[in-house]
């Protein structure tokens, strides 16, 4: 590191340690600071999980008030969607898509900034709620109204204000993202970078880009809606009044399962780069897995009622989400099958990026199954709002999202830091986070199927019920072990220098971010390679060798 | 050798965290891996519509975790270097297009098997004439009312082999009527109603409670319904709901909050306030709430009928108000 790049820069304030990241519009920058924002409130999200499960772990109320749970409840699953999964997404995004796609920068830098500014804004805004008058929402991260508006026996104080202008912040930052990641990926791809030749990571960017622009301003109308009752009297959703309680369910839930989408697409995406890599095969399939990830976010928008079925919709519209639910099922098979094809008669690498993309597969497809439970609507009524559901969705929210988000944490550090995290602890981190997750989260299939519904403070049976909160309970604390162990990991790595340092490309990808230096330096690349295929480095290579020859 | 070692006891580990899990699992019957133990024809259609997905399902899951299982293990690197390649396929029409249309047809199948047990599960028996009970979720309360105008707080008495027709109503925030043996959940909406029903097989009590977050005392809002004869149920009604209303609204609404001896708890001590013997008074919390700067209290009786607050003005006269009497 003799020369840094950016000593050619003038020398001014803006240089400084700490005021380069506060100014800084490099695309690389800022999704760091948005992945490490990401990471923050990931553990602020697990520690109310923690609290959660510790809560739960025998009946009766001893470690958290009744009141005070719900709160826990509604800010874990409001931290963990919208302050962790979709601004990290947008984080790896920010690093990676430019880099992929052969360009310097996005499309718009000041915008970038200005969305991850935001982003720490309606953070900020979220947490700060716990001090509000009356504590921090505490409606779930549905937010259904009656429970939601401003009577003195469901949401008095100021909680659920700050939640509406924490979402309003939210969704700007997020609709300003998609905007520059549409704009950047149409318009900025390297030469020969057809639509058909782009990582199917910056697809799922795409996709994610414009399902967020779709769906985020059906939330914020909502929300808006509800801030309207809530402060100026309207009447929206409140039915003494003429208003419709069914009509924010319609609303939240037209933006909330394309949310899921938002949020596991990009995780695909990273999958898609990884399994290849790490078989040292191409991925199996290029056009069934970018069509399906098309085909995914189509459906998305079709199946919101599916959370609804216990409201009494009718058979008809009912038997329209399910069908509408079961049809989404058929382009993740896809993915899933493909994915299997690239492992097949590879030469795996189990290095970390790989366990975690494995373990994603393996928990990815259990979470998708039970999903074909809580789509057959007559089953559902059943399941619904029951533990199993909290089951269902952790399983493709953390074995899926997350085990696939550090499966890219681990793929893509070296890049963004120039030294390998620890491969020991790392595997450390898979097996505790594996075994971990799965005690946690596997009884509460039980539980659901027992009769324990979601959103309680405490249970009134032992037996069964306290033995599978219990395991699930221990399960937690192995899986707070392991965020722990992966925390160490980066103090190791970078704290006390131990992490090697790395070259362009660590791996041996087929991608172009690999072509540049890690990290990069502020312009990207000096020059790009003329583009061939999906798999520009290894073309290079195959040409290096060939002029060697 | 180390790597050998080292993915030996990974192994390990994983065996240990399965044979955990089965064990719990099998330390009893019908340990969760089904719904409960039904006890209504929709529960049972249910449980069978459960297991043929499970089938399907299961068949899926072994499929795709074992070629996972099997693939880790037989494409493993075995020590090759990373720049070996695997082959280089890029794709294949034909097997695309078979996992494409193996699922549609499983899906499919699944779909009919929902419609074939739809009507078993969402409709009552036809022939039969129903009893129709309202349920009206409230916080933190369920109400029954049977078609003799009697009413009961939290548990509902039913007669063994009786269909029941519920409507299913709230005023305040939604709740979620679910007992598991008699079916699933069916939302109380404010300004909706809705309907469900169940025909209890064997006499019994069966558990459930809200399955919708509706404020702080959701985990609290237990329901219970108990079948019994004929003869029983008609006396319940006839009389006895009658007389023991003013005990059931103290016990089912006001004890959640202040405690069973009045004593307090989240709400207030209220075993000595005046309000409790001043009908004008009382009846003028129970319809319409509190709002105190100290915290606030539901109108929990704002569908209440005069009969109703007048035998809880009485219960609480007798048996909870410890203060001076006027």
């Amino acid at each position: 590191m003799a020369v840094r790049s950016e000593a050619a820069y003038p020398v001014g304030w803006k240089n400084g340690r700490v005021a380069s990241w506060l100014v800084t519009v490099d695309h690389k920058r800022i999704g760091i600071l948005y992945i490490g924002t990401s990471i923050f409130f990931f553990g602020l999200g697990g520690i109310l999980a923690i609290l959660m499960r510790a809560q739960l772990t025998t009946p009766g109320e001893h470690l958290l008030t009744k009141n005070s749970y719900n709160e826990v409840m509604t800010m874990h699953g409001t931290t963990m969607v919208f302050l962790v999964v979709v601004p990290i997404m947008a984080g790896f995004g920010n690093f990676l898509v430019p880099l992929m796609i052969g360009a310097r920068d996005m499309a718009f830098p000041r915008l970038n900034a200005l969305s991850y500014w935001l982003f720490l804004l309606g953070g900020i805004v979220l947490w700060l709620s716990f001090f509000a008058k009356g504590g921090a929402a505490h409606a779930g991260w549905w937010s259904y109204p009656t429970l939601s508006e401003n009577a003195p026996w469901a949401s008095p104080g100021h909680g659920q204000d700050y939640w509406i202008l924490a979402i309003h912040i939210l969704t700007l930052s997020s609709v300003f993202g998609a905007i520059n990641f549409i704009v950047t990926i149409h318009n900025m791809r390297t030469a020969g970078m057809t639509w058909m030749r782009m990582p199917l990571f910056v697809w799922a960017m795409e996709t994610y880009s414009i399902l967020l622009i779709v769906a985020m301003p059906a939330m914020a109308a909502a929300v808006t809606l509800l801030l309207l009752d809530r402060n100026f009297g309207t009447h929206f959703f409140i039915p003494g009044h003429g208003g419709s309680i069914l009509l924010y369910q319609h609303m939240f839930w037209f933006f909330g399962h394309p949310e899921v989408y938002i949020m596991v697409l990009p995780a695909f995406g990273m999958i898609s780069e990884i399994l290849p890599v790490f078989s040292r095969k191409p991925i199996f399939g290029y056009k069934a897995v970018a069509f399906s990830t098309l085909a995914i976010a189509f459906f998305s928008m079709l199946v919101w009622a599916h959370h609804m079925f216990t409201a009494g919709l009718g058979i008809g519209l009912d038997s329209f989400f399910m069908i509408s639910s079961l049809v989404i099922a058929v382009p993740t098979g896809i993915k899933i099958f493909n994915w299997l094809a690239t492992t097949w008669r590879g030469n795996l690498q189990f290095d970390s990026p790989m366990l975690f993309s494995l373990g994603f597969l393996a928990l990815f497809t259990f979470g998708g199954l039970t999903g074909i439970f809580l789509a057959a609507f007559p089953v559902d009524w059943q399941l619904n709002d029951s533990y199993y559901v909290v089951a269902h969705f952790h399983y493709v929210a953390f074995g899926g999202i997350v085990f696939a988000l550090f499966a890219g944490l681990y793929y893509w550090w070296p890049k963004m830091f120039g030294r390998m995290l620890d491969e020991r602890l790392a595997k450390w981190n898979f097996w505790l986070m594996f075994i971990g997750f799965n005690l946690t989260f596997f009884p509460m299939h039980m539980l659901g199927l027992l009769g324990m519904p979601r959103r309680v403070y405490t249970y009134h049976h032992g037996g069964l019920w306290e033995i599978y909160n219990s395991i699930s309970t221990a399960g937690g604390v192995l899986t707070a072990i392991s965020v722990a162990v992966f925390v160490a990991n980066i103090w190791i790595t970078h704290g006390l220098r131990k992490g090697a340092r790395v070259g362009n490309d660590p791996w041996i990808a087929d991608t172009l971010e690999w072509y540049t230096t890690s990290p990069p330096p502020p312009h990207n690349f000096d020059s790009v390679p003329y583009v061939t295929s999906a798999r520009p480095l290894r073309d290079l290579r195959r040409r290096l060798a060939e002029d060697a020859t | 050798m180390r790597r050998k070692l080292l993915t030996f006891v990974f192994a390990t580990l994983v065996a240990l965290a399965t044979a955990l899990l089965t064990a719990s699992v099998a330390a009893a019957t019908n340990g969760g891996l089904t719904p409960v133990q039904p006890a209504s024809p929709n529960a049972s259609h249910t449980v069978t519509t459960y297991w043929i997905i499970v089938g399907f399902t299961g068949f899926i899951f072994f499929l795709v975790e074992g070629l996972l299982v099997v693939f880790i293990w037989k494409y493993r690197s075995r020590g090759r270097a990373r720049t070996v390649e695997g082959p280089q396929v890029h794709g294949q029409t034909r097997l695309e297009i078979v996992w494409t249309v193996i699922p549609v047809v499983i899906l499919a199948v699944i779909a009919v098997v929902v419609f074939v047990s739809l009507p078993k599960i969402a409709d009552a028996p036809a022939s039969t004439n129903p009893i129709h009970i309202t349920v009206e979720g409230h916080q933190f309360y369920w109400q029954f009312d049977y078609p003799n105008r009697a009413r009961s707080i939290n548990t509902l008495y039913v007669p063994v082999g009786a269909v029941v027709d519920l409507k299913v109503i709230a005023t305040d925030v939604i709740h979620s009527w679910w007992i598991p043996a008699l079916g699933g959940k069916i939302q109380a909406i404010p300004g909706r109603v809705n309907h469900t029903w169940f025909q209890a097989e064997r006499a019994g009590t069966y558990a459930g409670q809200c399955a919708e977050l509706c404020g702080v005392y959701h985990s609290s809002m237990l329901a219970n319904v108990v079948a019994e004869s004929q003869a029983k149920y008609e006396a319940y009604i006839g009389t006895q709901a009658a007389a023991t209303i003013g005990k059931q609204e103290f016990t089912g609404v006001c004890a959640t909050c202040h405690g069973n001896l009045a004593q307090g708890g989240y709400g207030p001590n209220i075993a000595g306030n005046p309000t409790l013997i001043q009908p004008a008074a009382l009846e003028t919390v129970l319809r319409y709430g509190v709002s105190g700067s100290t915290g606030a209290m539901p109108p929990v009786g704002d569908t209440w009928n005069p009969a109703q607050i007048k035998a809880l003005e009485a219960y609480l006269k007798q048996h909870v108000y410890t203060g001076a009497t006027s």
